[in-house]
């Protein structure tokens, strides 16, 4: 058939004007316009009950009482627990992105020996011939600071005859070592800041990173009359709220405190202990105002002042913050005033051969760890102190990727603290013994195991599961199982013996005396939770929460007032190289006039190397310039005293 | 301009003496609302080779962060500076600038309660509103929310999620309050009559200090009533006449001054505010 050309015409006019008419052309234009803007992925919803489960986090140093809530089963956000006294209903940044955390995909999915996938039996043997071929030659390093799985650990080492288990370096274990090692106490110190009408936080940055923060926080918040000081080398976030800042370096807060004392004493003030007479000769002949103002910068007319105020109070307090010498002073000085500071008992233990809470702050991780088998649960050590620690195979426990996991031989996996069962005895630092139990709200997705069912695998400590050894606990600490479920917290409001307390006058007359590296200005390193902890990086939705002051862009800032900044020849923004320690970090300079002048205040927490995106990167690691100096008299080290020098690149 | 009157207001009181800035509330804020955290990579994007990443959260401009928290100073040098912190929500004005110039009514003041609504499927994203809002309380998506693997299965069921291109802001968690209504009803309670507490929003619910109080201001029964009068009490910019439903306390002078509240009883223009600059 052949086309005419009439008819090829016909055709073209007729397709033209059927082209015009039909709607397909342009509903498909309209289309392809919607389509190619759409979204590649439609988040969808989960509706159904929603409800609030109790149960405790273990992100921030000393564990928050939480509900987590969940729809349809489904956990999505935390919340505080009202019922629980560590929270009152509140809660820390860190554990607010619990669930998040938990869904990461920065967390272990299984057992990996140096980076390959094995099975948990494997996992058990390859542990159980280590351990027999190293015998006594193991070390623990527990970031978990209140909890039970610590004395399953404890009891592993026994049964290998060894003692050597290590704690993060933190305030609790300083505050034990003064008040158990050099003063001869038992128990552990809380402080009744609630009640209390004049708190002087000395060193203790309270109301941010210190202690049970939440807590501090709700007796802050309750306590309407009472006057609280902040004394520090910098104006912390607790400092934007005290009635008064006082500007203390950190290596002088064993001296200030002591220049405290000394009014005190002169005031009449004495204790029925052994060595009081010592104690006071020693402040008056050595701590006179006189001399802590010279040897410190503080101002005599300050600490007067402070000491007036501490006098004239009915239940005053001093919490301190810092080395072992600044808390034996503010204990000694705790004691003298026979204000709200508080002697809290120890609840029984579950494990038999396990060492108790002040044995396992014994022994000074600061002097270097080195084991054949080392194992490291929930903590961070190649981060925060990669010089210190070293293992001939060593075992990480996590739930998420850490540079510990990453250095580690053998990662065993843990499931988050939202899939667990597990416990929060006592956070150092509040008033009164609080026993807590944490429930798992959702059910683990992945490949993980208890740490504390893998230890106690490899061991015979009388328990088949870590259930077991929490019922035992449970029993030992004399609370009912079933309120501690329901997130209600057991509270002992008993105190522990002080008969027999000294006032250590002969170590802290030494081990107060300021001592200071050589470099140029002083560090003031500082903790924000929402920054991240030692162990526990910044969250996903942390990174928008903090504040040019700390990072813009992939650059950590440090502060310095605008006095320090002249002398060191840098301004807003300039680049610098801060040198000390062993190490160096770069970082931008913020003029905040709320740092001691020689003082660089520096954030911790950053310049991870490994984890999620939100953390790793960012800014720079401020514990690779920190300089351990030893407590000589004090028989601790210390982070206190730190230098850097500062040059401008 | 004439302010629309309702029976029930409500409004937050803020203790700035409280706040030690910690960002409790902006993470629970976040997590309420399903606010993605910001990631670079976009693993929908299949012309990555062509574009740049997205912002993470370094670029504050660029955040989403209807609850955010600013750093005050009293601007003196060592020793005599002092800080404080000043956590701001949408202020879901009497009077609010960002209703009337909105070309497409995707925000109104009109329900019982005075919150300002924001109807995302209705924006446009033209950010008029951003621009008229003197709080920087609006938000615009610059990107698609992503949660990174895994995350999103734990999104929270008060809020549905926004796609790039709309304006956003702080609701008071608006499904919280229908949840108390609704639980109010159940209950036999009228649901315009709700107990102090029966509604609160996530930040104030999280705070550790409770620096958060939140409440009908129109209500005697609820705290905030009492404490929206007290003597340190103030309104952020105040002469502009916007009425914010957010107060402030604090008993530091310089802190009640930067909230520019000196010429709160018709100074107009122009009068001295030593606070600036």
């Amino acid at each position: 058939m052949s086309v005419a050309r009439r008819a090829f015409i016909q055709m073209s006019v007729g397709a033209t004007v059927g082209i015009l008419f039909t709607p397909t052309v342009w509903t498909a234009l309209d289309d392809v316009s919607i389509w190619t803007q759409n979204w590649p992925w439609i988040p969808s919803l989960k509706y159904g009950e929603v409800k609030g489960v109790p149960t405790v986090s273990k992100m921030c140093e000393s564990g928050c009482a939480v509900k987590v809530r969940t729809v349809a089963g489904e956990a999505f956000g935390t919340e505080g627990n009202m019922d629980n006294p560590l929270s009152g209903g509140g809660i820390c940044p860190l554990c607010a992105n619990g669930v998040q955390v938990m869904n990461s995909p920065t967390r272990i999915k299984a057992p990996m020996l140096n980076g390959k996938e094995i099975s948990w039996d494997d996992a058990n043997k390859l542990v159980s011939e280590k351990l027999a071929a190293a015998g006594s030659k193991v070390a623990v390093i527990s970031g978990d600071q209140t909890g039970t799985v610590n004395e399953v650990f404890s009891g592993l080492l026994a049964s290998q005859g060894s003692d050597a288990f290590y704690s993060m370096p933190s305030d609790m274990q300083a505050a034990d070592k003064a008040w158990t090692g050099l003063m001869g106490g038992s128990g552990q110190i809380g402080y009744d800041m609630e009640n209390a009408d004049v708190v002087l936080l000395a060193g203790a940055d309270a109301l941010e990173s210190w202690g049970p923060t939440v807590a501090n926080m709700k007796a802050f918040a309750n306590n309407e009359n009472g006057k609280f000081i902040f004394a520090g080398p910098m104006q912390t976030r607790t400092a934007s709220v005290t009635s008064k800042w006082v500007p203390v370096p950190a290596e002088g807060m064993a001296a200030f405190t002591l220049g405290i004392t000394y009014y005190v004493l002169q005031a009449g003030k004495s204790v029925p202990a052994a060595d009081f007479d010592q104690f006071k000769a020693m402040v008056i002949s050595g701590y006179t105002p006189a001399k802590v103002e010279a040897a410190t910068g503080v101002k005599a007319d300050a600490m007067a002042e402070i000491a007036k105020q501490l006098l004239a109070a009915d239940n005053p307090v001093v919490v301190p913050g810092g080395s072992v010498a600044a808390n034996g002073a503010a204990f000694a000085l705790n004691l003298l005033l026979g204000g709200a500071m508080k002697v809290l008992p120890e609840f029984g233990k579950a494990v038999e051969t396990a060492m108790t809470r002040s044995e396992m702050l014994k022994q000074d991780i600061l002097k270097g760890v080195s084991a054949d088998v080392l194992m490291v649960y929930e903590a961070n050590p190649f981060y925060a102190l990669p010089e210190q620690v070293k293992g001939a195979f060593t075992v990480a426990f996590d739930s998420v990727e850490t540079e510990t996991t990453a250095a580690a031989d053998l990662v065993l996996p843990t499931p988050h603290a939202y899939e667990r069962a597990d416990d929060l005895a006592t956070p150092y630092g509040v008033a009164s013994a609080t026993y807590s139990l944490g429930v798992p709200v959702s059910k683990p997705t992945l490949n993980v195991m208890n740490a504390a069912d893998f230890v106690l695998g490899l061991a015979d400590l009388g328990f088949e599961n870590f259930d077991e050894v929490l019922e035992a606990k449970v029993t030992a600490v004399g609370a009912d199982m079933d309120e501690l479920a329901e997130g209600a917290a057991y509270v002992l409001e008993e105190s522990a013996d002080v008969s027999g307390v000294t006032l250590a006058a002969s170590v802290l007359g030494k081990a107060a005396v300021p001592v200071k590296g050589t470099g140029a200005v002083a560090l003031a390193p500082y903790t924000l939770l929402n920054v991240g902890t030692a162990n526990q990086a910044t969250t996903p939705n942390a990174p928008c929460t903090i504040s040019n002051n700390q990072l813009i862009g992939d650059n950590m800032v440090v502060m310095m007032a605008s006095a320090t900044a002249k002398k060191l020849g840098v301004g807003v923004g300039s680049k610098v190289k801060l040198s000390g320690g062993n190490g160096d970090c770069e970082a931008l300079v913020q003029v905040f006039e709320g740092v001691l002048p020689g003082v660089v205040a520096a954030p911790l927490g950053m310049g991870h190397t490994v984890g999620d995106e939100f953390s790793k990167g960012k800014g720079d690691n401020v514990y690779k310039i920190l300089t351990v100096s030893s407590e000589a008299a004090a028989g601790a080290s210390t982070w206190a005293g730190s230098t850097v020098n500062v040059a401008k690149i | 301009m004439q302010t629309k009157e309702f029976k029930i207001q409500w409004g937050m009181v803020i203790d700035i003496d409280k706040c030690t800035g910690c960002g409790a509330c902006m993470v629970g804020c976040q997590v309420e609302n399903n606010i993605a955290p910001m990631t670079k990579k976009d693993p929908y994007n299949y012309v990555q080779a062509l574009t740049t990443d997205r912002d993470d959260a370094a670029n504050k401009l660029k955040t989403l962060t209807w609850m955010n928290v600013y750093e005050l100073t009293n601007g003196e040098t060592f020793p005599n500076h002092e800080t404080a912190y000043l956590p701001r929500p949408c202020m879901q004005c009497g009077n609010p600038a960002c209703v009337p110039v909105c070309p497409v009514v995707a925000t109104e003041k009109n329900e019982e309660g005075g919150i300002v609504s924001q109807i995302y499927p209705r924006c446009i994203g033209c950010r008029y509103c951003m621009a008229a809002c003197p709080y920087h309380a609006r938000y615009f998506n610059w990107f698609d929310p992503l949660w990174p693997e895994g995350m999103d299965k734990g999104l929270s069921p008060s809020t549905s999620v926004r796609p790039r291109g709309v304006v956003e802001k702080c609701s008071f968690c608006h499904s919280r309050y229908l949840d108390a209504k609704d639980k109010a009803r159940q209950d036999g309670d009228d649901p315009m009559n709700l107990a102090d507490g029966a509604y609160n929003t996530a930040c104030a619910d999280i705070c550790p200090t409770k620096a958060i109080t939140f409440g009908d201001l129109n209500n005697p029964e609820h705290k905030v009533h009492e404490l929206a009068k007290s003597k340190n009490s103030y309104r952020l910019l105040e002469k502009l006449g916007l009425a914010p439903q957010v107060y402030y306390m604090s008993e530091r002078e310089w802190v009640r001054e930067l909230g520019d509240n000196n010429n709160a009883d018709g100074g107009g223009h122009g009068a001295p505010s030593k606070s600036h600059g």
